[in-house]
């Protein structure tokens, strides 16, 4: 713990730190509170209470389908990005080879690159390919965006994992297999774990490069959400984010019971 | 002693024989384990790049195919139109307003968040890190709610009931809305580089300050502001540049009141099907993004050189 804060100069920052926090969550806790009012345009105060505007939206086929494509396709990128993304930070964590910085920065590099920029760049190569596979060409958008987030909290708990352990089985007699599953596995499943909720959610909140790349038949849940928000008033846009919002808190804890959630972010 | 010396030994040999292993594999393990990441970078991601890019210099024609001949009419046509530098000065505008803000709102939070006790310091991380989980829409839904016009706008609401304003504000559909809206995107990337450099430091430093007689300000001005200024160059960094290429926020809290470059290219794509200018407007969010932002990182390394 550093220095303690005193004086009244802690008092004006803590004061500014609370209004902040009162910042970070007012339009989270507005839209929950919208969601569950009784009046059909989403306007304040709300009048009564009622699950209505949950039963409207979880009837509604569009908001199904949209809801089923959207985690299809967040699993499906998850996977993609499981499946390139921890053979490549094995390889940037255990090994020693020229170039390697370069690997990493180029690794990264989706994540700093604007989002807008690799959509547009995605359609007009899809389209000049004649790929008109959307759920293909947005699985492969998807990847390319998760697949950082995995490469960074792998790679970050493989260099945190002990390797005088992996030493001391293979001079016990473990074969490389049997380091790998006895010892090397377990002490980075939870990376690879917050690697992969970090992915899902990526590709699940993803709106960006969706908005690129989806049609009428395949339209995930943040642009749907998108779509409403100019032409629907009514409160129901306000439970779908809501349910968004929940689950996004479901994955906050899981995050912070799987590897702290501080780990998790690492920017 | 001898035994733990025959220990070391075998060891060494183990590792001697494991080093030339490695040394063989050195390469090719490696390689093979990057090979399909690159690869699928290389394809879907360098030279979709490069094709946009290439894009923004070739021409297109009435029926819609875009080739050569090589051009620089875009540029000039982006650079030299009065509506197109409005959109890039606003797109400027907004992102350096939040990271002004940024800076100022965030600066106070990363120090409670690094000098507050492990419980507080927990929930601070939670509150901050949690949005960044809630995608961008349902966020900016949220801010479309608290902003609206009229007096069913909940800031409004408040403003009337507590009689601090007479009239509704018009706040939904301006600038300051973007600003609003990106700061409370955004505000994550400036408080966590912030709060690891801030720490970083080292307190003895300060308490020696202190000691020599120096003031909270003058410590303050002397030691912690310098040394987080790594943290604050990061954060605002990816403020600005992340600001800068958005596109949502801007869409659903400015509308036509505050248009930035990010639906610029929107419009000129999926609307007017211009794919070369599209492009160009493309490029230049990325040079625009990367040059302001490394005078930022210039100026980082002259204070770490210092």
């Amino acid at each position: 713990m550093n220095s303690q804060l005193n004086g009244p100069i802690a008092w004006l920052l803590a004061l500014i730190a609370a209004a902040m926090m009162i910042f970070i969550l007012a339009p989270l806790v507005v839209t929950v509170v919208i969601s569950i009012g009784t009046s059909a345009f989403a306007a304040f105060p709300p009048r009564g209470f009622t699950l209505a505007w949950y039963g409207k939206v979880l009837a509604d086929p569009e908001f199904q389908t949209s809801l089923i494509f959207s985690t299809v396709l967040a699993l499906g990128a998850t996977a993609g990005a499981l499946l390139l993304g921890v053979p490549a930070a094995f390889a940037l964590a255990r090994h020693e080879f020229p170039g390697r910085g370069g690997a990493a920065a180029a690794l990264l590099s989706p994540l700093i690159f604007p989002v807008l920029i690799i959509g547009v760049a995605l359609l007009q190569m899809f389209a000049m390919l004649n790929s008109n596979n959307t759920p293909l060409n947005m699985l492969i958008a998807h990847v390319l965006v998760t697949m950082p987030y995995v490469v960074r909290t792998v790679t970050a708990s493989l260099l945190l994992a002990d390797t005088a352990l992996e030493d001391a089985a293979r001079t016990l007699g473990a074969g490389r297999w049997r380091v790998f599953r006895r010892i090397t596995m377990p002490q980075i499943a939870p990376g690879v774990a917050a690697g992969a909720l970090f992915a899902f959610m990526v590709s699940f909140d993803n709106f960006p490069i969706s908005l690129w790349l989806a049609d009428a038949q395949h339209n995930p849940i943040p642009i749907l959400i998108f779509q409403r928000v100019a032409s629907v008033f009514d409160p129901s846009i306000a439970a779908i984010s809501t349910l968004m919002i929940l689950f996004a808190m479901l994955i906050v804890v899981a995050l912070e019971r799987v590897i702290g959630l501080r780990r998790a972010v690492a920017i | 002693m001898a035994a733990i010396n025959a220990d070391t030994a075998s060891a060494s040999a183990h590792r001697s024989r494991a080093e030339w292993r490695r040394l063989t594999l050195e390469r090719l393990v490696p390689a093979t384990l990057l090979l399909p990441s690159l690869l699928f970078l290389a394809v879907f991601f360098a030279l979709p790049a490069l094709g946009l890019v290439s894009y923004s210099f070739l021409t297109q024609s009435p029926e819609g195919t875009v080739g050569l001949p090589l051009t620089l009419q875009h540029y000039q046509h982006f650079f030299g139109t009065p509506l197109y530098s409005r959109v890039l000065l606003i797109t400027l505008r907004i992102s350096l307003c939040t990271t002004a803000a940024g800076v100022l709102l965030a600066y106070p939070v990363a120090l409670v968040m690094s000098r507050s006790p492990a419980a507080i310091r927990r929930i601070i991380t939670m509150i901050v890190i949690a949005p960044l989980i809630v995608s961008v829409v349902v966020r900016t839904y949220g801010w479309q709610l608290i902003l609206g016009n009229g007096p069913t706008g909940i800031l409004n609401w408040i403003l009337l009931t507590t009689g601090i304003a007479k009239t509704p504000i018009r706040l939904l559909y301006t600038e300051t809305a973007v600003v609003i809206g990106s700061l409370h995107v955004f505000f994550p990337m400036m408080v966590l580089p912030l709060a690891s450099a801030l720490g970083k430091i080292d307190p003895r430093l300060e308490d020696a300050a202190r000691t020599l007689g120096a003031g909270s300000w003058r410590t303050f001005r002397k030691i912690t502001l310098p040394l987080s200024l790594p943290g604050l160059a990061v954060g605002c960094g990816l403020v600005f540049s992340l600001t800068a290429g958005s596109f949502v926020t801007p869409a659903i809290l400015g509308g036509t009141g505050a248009q930035m470059l990010g639906m610029l290219v929107d419009q000129q794509i999926l609307v007017v099907y211009d794919w070369p200018f599209g492009a160009t407007v493309l490029v230049a969010i990325v040079l625009v993004v990367n040059i302001l932002s490394n005078r930022v990182l210039s100026r980082r390394q002259m204070a770490d050189s210092r």
